[in-house]
C-alpha cells in the first residue's frame, strides 16, 4: 500500500490546506454549494417563469426560499422525521431486503471454496474479499432501496395521504433518507460479524507437533513444525526464555511454541495474522549517488503513474494546479553514496519501551541478474539530526510485497570510525559491549531520529517511499479496524443513499437508479477524466477526448499520433471534446471521491489501523454531500405537482 | 377560522342561495372554510404545450359547519378541483384559499382530513400501524395517539382485523381505513373524494350516515361524487361541473325542488277514497298525473332484508309474487326516484 500525499494530512490540513487554500476542502464544498445554490435558483426561476410569467416566477421561486427558513426548516418535526424514516424502513424490511444478508453469507460460504489458503498472504486475501463484497452489495442495494422508493410512493398515490398531512417536503426527505440508513445499518451489522467471523476462522489453524527438534551447543533449541494447510514453520527456543520460543513468519502469521517440563512441545495458535498497524511515519529526503540531496530517488520506469490529481481540489479544475501528483516508489542506487533518509518524530523511551519497531515495505530493481536467490541487501543506519553521530550499519535482505518487520534494540552499536564522533559519544558508551542507548545517543531534544535506508549491492537498487518505511508506533485490535472499514462502506452507502432520494424526487425510478448509478461511476474514473482533461491542456497527445478517440479507433490510429483529419474538421472536434472533456471534468470535480472512500479496505486489508483523520475526512465528505443533497431533494419536492 | 366571516362577502354572480347553508348546527360563525378565486388549472406536457383545460375559472365558497358536494361526471374537474384544493396540484391561473391560507401551506393540514379515490395507503402495514403512522404525522404523543387509533378502529368497525396487513382487506375494509386516516386528527375540514365507491349498501348507508354526524358535530365537508343518490341525500350544497366548468349552484333542497308539482303521502285510504281526492284535485283545477303506491327504493329493501336478517337468522321467506316484506321501511324515501330529472 503506497500512501499519498493527502494521505498523510490531518483531518485539519484537509479541510484548510494551510498555504494552499485553494485546495481546501472546505473551498471545494463552499463552491459546490454556492454553485448548486445558484444553479438552483436559476432553473427554478426560469422553470418558474415558463409557467407562470417573469414577475410570478419569481415571487414562485421566493416564496421557495422563503418557505425553507421560515417554515419548513423550523417546523421540522423529529417525531415525523422518525415516523417517515420507520415507514421507510418497514417497506424495505418487509419487502425483505434483509435477503441480501442471506446471500452474502451463502457468498461467504462459496467463497470459502475458491479463496485459496495456501496464498502468500490469506489475511489479506480474505479481508479485502469481505470488504469488496460488502461494499458493492451495499452500495447496489442503496442504489435500489433509495432511488425506487419515492417514485413508486408518487406512483401509487399513496403520497397523497402523506402530504395531505402537515408533513413537510424537509421531513419526507429526511424521513427516507434516515430510514434506508437505519435499513443498511440493519445490514451492514450482521455482514460485518459473518465477515469477521470469515476472516478469523479462515486464517486458523494449528500445528499439532513439532519435528526435527535440535539442541544447539548453546543450549538454544531449533526445529519445525509440521506441515499443515500448506505451510510448515521454523522456530526456535532460546535456553533462557523459560522453554516459551516463536515461530518464523509464514503466510502473515506465527505461532507460539511452549516447551513444559517434561520436555513435550506445545504449539499456540495463530498469532500475529490480523493486524492494525499504527504507524508513526517520518519525512522522506533522498540522496544522489554523490550525496547530494534530491527532492525524489531515481525513477526506474513505469514509477510515475498519471494518477493523483484529485487531491489538487479546486485549484485543479481552475488550472492552478497542473500535472500528476501520484507519488511511487523512489530509488537509491546500491553502492553509491545514495540513500533515502527518514527523519521520525516522537521517537522517545515511553513510546518504545522494550525495543523500536521498524516496518518497511521496500521494492527492488535489479539492472543485472545477480544473485538470484538471495535478494538485494540493504542497511539501515541510524544518525543524531544534528550531530555526526551514526550507528554501525545493520543488514537486511529486501522482502518485497510484504510488510519486513525490523527491530531496532535499545542499546546498539555506534559507528566510532572518526573522532568527531567519539568525541560526542563520549561517556555514552558502554564499557563492556560497546553499545550505546538509541534515544541518548541518536534521538535530539526534539525527540527525532534519522533512519538511513542504503542499497548495498552496487547497480542494483531499492525502492521507498514516505509510507513505506515507519516506526510502528503501536498496533490497534483488528475488531476495530474492521469496524473502521465498515463504518467507511457505512458513509459510502449514506452518500449513495441521499443522492439515490435526490434523484428520486424528481425523477423516475429507475431512471433514478441510473442517475445515481452513473454519479457513482463518473466518481470512480474521475481520475480517468482528469487525466484526459491535463493532456488537452498540456497538448499531449493522448488520444484526445471522446469523439477523436472514436475517430482514432475507427481509422485504428494508435493515440500518441497526430490526429489524421482534415485541419478544420481536426480543430472542430478539439474544441468539441475540450467543451465535453471541461464539463465532465467538472461534474467529476462536484462528486464524492468514492474511490478514495473505498480505499479504506486496503488499509484493513495490508493490516494498517484506518487513520482517524481518514474516517473523520469521509464523514466529513459524507455530510457535507447529505446537506447538499437534501437541500437540492427539498427544492425538488417542493416545487413538484405530486399529483401531475 | 375567527376571522374567515368578512370574506363571504365576495361572492360570484352566480345564482347562489343567499341563507347561511347551516340553520341549524353551529350559525354563530358560518365562515368562508374554502374559497376558489377563478380557478383553473391547464394541464401541459413536457414541452409546455397545452393538453387538457381541466378547470376553467373556477368560483366557490364552501362554508363552515355544511356538507358541500361536487358534482359531474367523469372527466369534470371534481378531483382536479379537490387536488388544487389539498395542494396536490399548483393552480395555472386564480388561487385557492383554505382556511385563508393558500393551499401550497403546509400548515393548514392540520385541520384537514382528506380520504383519496382510492385508499392510497400501504398494503404492509396493518391498520392499527397505518393509523398509528398518520398519527405521528401530525406529532400527535404516543398516548393520544394510542386512544385516537382505538377510537377510530372502534368507528369504523375494524376491531377484528386491526393487526391484519391491509394486502389481505377487502376493498371496503381498506377504504373504511382510509376514513379512519382521514378522521385520525379530528379535522374540521373533511375531503372524501368519491367516499362511496366501493362500498355495499351497508357501507354506503354507514358512510353517509357518517357524514351527516360529522357535519352535526359542526365540521365542514367537501365531497366529489358521481353517485347522485349520495349527494342527494347528504349534501346541503352543491356544484355541478362539466367539462371543467361550473354548471349550477345552489342548496340541494332548493334545486331539486319541482316547484308546480305537489306530493301527498298517506297511509290506509281506500280505492274510493283515492278516486274522491282525485276528483277533489280536478275540481279545484289541478291535473291527476298520478295516484300509486309508492315504490321502494332498491337500497331501502337492501337494507330492510339485512337488518332482519340480523334480527332473524336463517332463511328467509319470500313470497310467490316476490314482495317481501320490504314495504314499509321504503315509503319514507319514496318521492326520491323522481329526483334526477327535476335537478336538471
Amino acid at each position: 500500500m503506497t500512501l499519498q500525499p493527502e494521505d498523510f494530512w490531518s483531518f485539519y490540513e484537509w479541510l484548510f490546506r494551510p498555504n494552499a487554500f485553494l485546495e481546501s476542502a472546505l473551498l471545494q464544498g463552499i463552491v459546490l454549494f454556492v454553485l448548486a445554490i445558484l444553479l438552483g435558483l436559476m432553473v427554478g426561476y426560469v422553470i418558474s417563469a415558463a409557467r407562470y410569467g417573469p414577475s410570478e416566477g419569481f415571487y414562485a421561486v421566493a416564496r421557495v426560499v422563503r418557505d425553507l427558513v421560515r417554515f419548513d426548516l423550523p417546523g421540522t418535526s423529529p417525531r415525523r422525521i422518525v415516523a417517515l424514516a420507520r415507514l421507510a424502513f418497514k417497506e424495505a424490511i418487509r419487502r425483505k431486503v434483509l435477503f441480501v444478508v442471506g446471500l452474502f453469507v451463502v457468498g461467504l460460504l462459496l467463497a470459502g471454496w475458491y479463496l485459496n489458503p495456501e496464498s502468500d498472504d490469506p489475511a489479506r486475501l480474505y479481508i479485502s474479499f469481505v470488504l469488496t463484497a460488502t461494499n458493492y452489495l451495499i452500495l447496489a442495494l442503496a442504489l435500489f432501496i433509495s432511488a425506487f422508493s419515492l417514485p413508486a410512493d408518487i406512483k401509487s398515490k399513496t403520497i397523497y395521504t402523506i402530504v395531505t398531512k402537515p408533513v413537510r417536503a424537509t421531513e419526507i426527505v429526511l424521513g427516507r433518507m434516515l430510514g434506508f440508513v437505519a435499513v443498511g445499518t440493519m445490514m451492514l451489522i450482521p455482514m460485518g460479524f459473518a465477515s469477521y467471523l470469515f476472516v478469523t476462522r479462515g486464517i486458523r489453524h494449528t500445528h499439532l507437533e513439532v519435528t526435527e527438534v535440535q539442541e544447539l551447543s548453546s543450549g538454544r533449541l531449533e526445529g519445525e513444525t509440521d506441515y499443515i494447510a500448506g505451510h510448515r514453520h521454523t522456530f526456535s527456543i532460546d535456553p533462557d526464555s523459560g522453554g516459551r520460543g516463536l515461530t518464523d513468519m509464514v503466510r502473515g502469521h506465527r505461532h507460539y511454541v511452549i516447551r513444559d517440563e517434561e520436555g513435550n512441545f506445545e504449539i499456540g495458535p495463530v498469532a500475529d495474522a490480523l493486524k492494525a498497524r499504527i504507524p508513526s511515519y517520518g519525512d522522506i529526503q533522498f540522496y544522489d549517488r554523490q550525496g547530494n540531496p534530491q527532492d525524489a530517488g531515481i525513477d526506474v520506469g513505469n514509477e510515475k503513474i498519471a494518477e493523483g490529481y484529485g487531491n489538487a481540489g479546486i485549484s485543479r479544475l481552475v488550472g492552478v494546479a497542473k500535472g500528476p501528483r501520484r507519488i511511487e516508489h523512489g530509488y537509491v542506487e546500491g553502492g553509491t553514496l545514495g540513500m533515502a533518509e527518514f527523519t521520525f518524530h516522537n521517537v522517545d523511551a515511553n513510546q518504545y519501551p522494550i525495543r523500536i519497531p521498524l516496518d518497511m515495505s521496500i521494492r527492488a530493481y535489479r539492472s543485472y541478474k545477480g544473485d538470484i536467490e538471495t535478494g538485494i541487501r540493504g542497511s539501515i543506519t541510524l544518525k543524531h539530526p544534528t550531530k555526526p553521530i551514526r550507528s554501525v550499519p545493520i543488514t537486511f535482505y529486501v522482502d518485497e510485497y510484504t510488510v519486513d518487520e525490523q527491530t531496532i534494540p535499545l542499546r546498539i552499536e555506534p559507528d566510532v570510525s572518526d573522532a568527531a564522533s567519539e568525541e560526542m559519544l563520549a561517556g555514552l558508551v558502554d564499557e563492556k559491549d560497546g553499545t550505546v542507548d538509541v534515544f541518548d545517543a541518536f534521538v535530539d531534544e526534539q525527540g527525532d531520529m534519522i533512519v538511513q535506508i542504503r542499497c548495498l549491492d552496487s547497480s542494483q537498487y531499492l525502492g521507498v517511499t514516505k509510507s513505506g518505511v515507519y516506526l510502528r508506533a503501536g498496533e490497534n485490535s483488528f475488531a476495530w479496524n474492521l469496524t473502521k472499514a465498515y463504518i467507511s462502506i457505512w458513509l459510502q452507502m449514506t452518500m449513495v443513499i441521499a443522492f439515490g432520494v435526490m434523484f428520486s424526487t424528481f425523477l423516475s425510478g429507475p431512471v433514478a437508479m441510473v442517475a445515481t448509478f452513473v454519479c457513482v461511476l463518473l466518481g470512480f474514473s474521475a481520475e480517468q477524466v482528469y487525466d484526459t482533461r491535463y493532456y488537452i491542456d498540456a497538448g499531449i497527445e493522448r488520444g484526445g477526448g471522446p469523439i477523436e478517440s472514436m475517430i482514432r479507433i475507427l481509422k485504428q490510429d494508435a493515440m500518441t499520433t497526430q490526429f489524421d483529419v482534415d485541419e478544420v474538421a481536426g480543430k472542430v472536434i478539439k474544441t468539441v471534446d475540450a467543451g465535453i472533456v471541461y464539463s465532465l471534468d467538472a461534474i467529476a470535480t462536484a462528486l464524492p471521491n468514492l474511490p478514495k472512500m473505498v480505499g479504506t479496505a486496503e488499509y484493513a486489508a495490508s493490516g494498517f489501523d484506518i487513520f482517524g483523520a481518514l474516517l473523520g475526512r469521509h464523514a466529513a465528505a459524507t455530510l457535507g454531500y447529505c446537506i447538499l443533497a437534501f437541500l437540492v431533494s427539498y427544492f425538488f419536492l417542493k416545487s413538484r405537482e405530486i399529483a401531475a | 377560522m375567527d376571522t374567515d366571516a368578512p370574506v363571504a362577502a365576495s361572492t360570484e354572480g352566480k345564482n347562489l342561495d343567499p341563507v347561511p347553508a347551516t340553520e341549524s348546527g353551529s350559525t354563530t360563525d358560518s365562515g368562508v372554510v374554502i374559497e376558489t378565486r377563478n380557478l383553473s388549472k391547464i394541464f401541459r406536457d413536457f414541452w409546455g404545450r397545452k393538453k387538457v383545460s381541466a378547470l376553467k375559472s373556477l368560483d366557490i365558497e364552501v362554508r363552515q359547519g355544511e356538507i358541500f358536494g361536487l358534482l359531474g361526471p367523469n372527466g369534470s374537474g371534481k378531483s382536479t378541483t379537490i387536488k388544487l384544493i389539498l395542494g396536490l396540484l399548483f393552480p395555472s391561473s386564480g388561487r385557492v384559499l383554505v382556511f385563508d391560507k393558500d393551499a401550497s401551506e403546509t400548515s393548514k393540514n392540520e385541520r384537514i382530513g382528506y380520504l383519496p379515490e382510492e385508499s392510497y395507503l400501504y398494503k404492509f402495514l396493518t391498520a392499527e400501524e397505518t393509523l398509528d403512522f398518520y398519527g405521528r404525522l401530525f406529532n400527535m404523543s404516543g398516548k393520544d395517539r394510542k386512544r385516537r387509533v382505538d377510537e377510530l378502529i372502534k368507528l369504523v368497525g375494524l376491531q377484528g382485523a386491526k393487526h391484519r396487513q391491509l394486502r389481505e382487506y377487502s376493498k371496503g375494509m381498506t377504504r373504511r381505513v382510509g376514513l379512519a386516516q382521514a378522521l385520525i386528527n379530528d379535522p374540521d375540514l373533511i375531503l372524501l373524494d368519491e367516499p362511496t365507491t366501493g362500498l355495499d349498501p351497508i357501507g354506503t348507508r354507514e358512510m353517509k350516515d357518517l357524514i351527516l354526524a360529522l357535519r352535526d358535530q359542526g365540521k365542514t365537508v367537501l365531497l366529489c361524487s358521481h353517485q347522485l343518490a349520495d349527494v342527494q341525500d347528504v349534501c346541503d350544497r352543491v356544484a355541478i361541473l362539466y367539462q371543467g366548468e361550473l354548471k349550477e349552484l345552489g342548496r340541494v333542497s332548493d334545486l331539486l325542488k319541482v316547484q308546480d308539482v305537489t306530493e301527498v303521502h298517506a297511509r290506509g285510504l281506500s280505492d274510493a277514497a283515492k278516486s274522491e281526492i282525485a276528483d277533489l284535485i280536478r275540481q279545484h283545477g289541478g291535473t291527476v298525473e298520478s295516484i300509486d303506491n309508492p315504490t321502494a327504493t332498491m337500497e331501502d329493501l337492501f337494507l330492510n332484508i339485512v337488518r332482519e336478517s340480523e334480527a332473524r337468522p336463517g332463511a328467509r321467506r319470500v313470497s310467490a309474487d316476490g314482495a317481501a316484506s320490504a314495504g314499509q321501511a321504503g315509503s319514507g324515501q319514496a318521492g326520491s326516484d323522481s329526483s334526477e330529472d327535476a335537478g336538471s
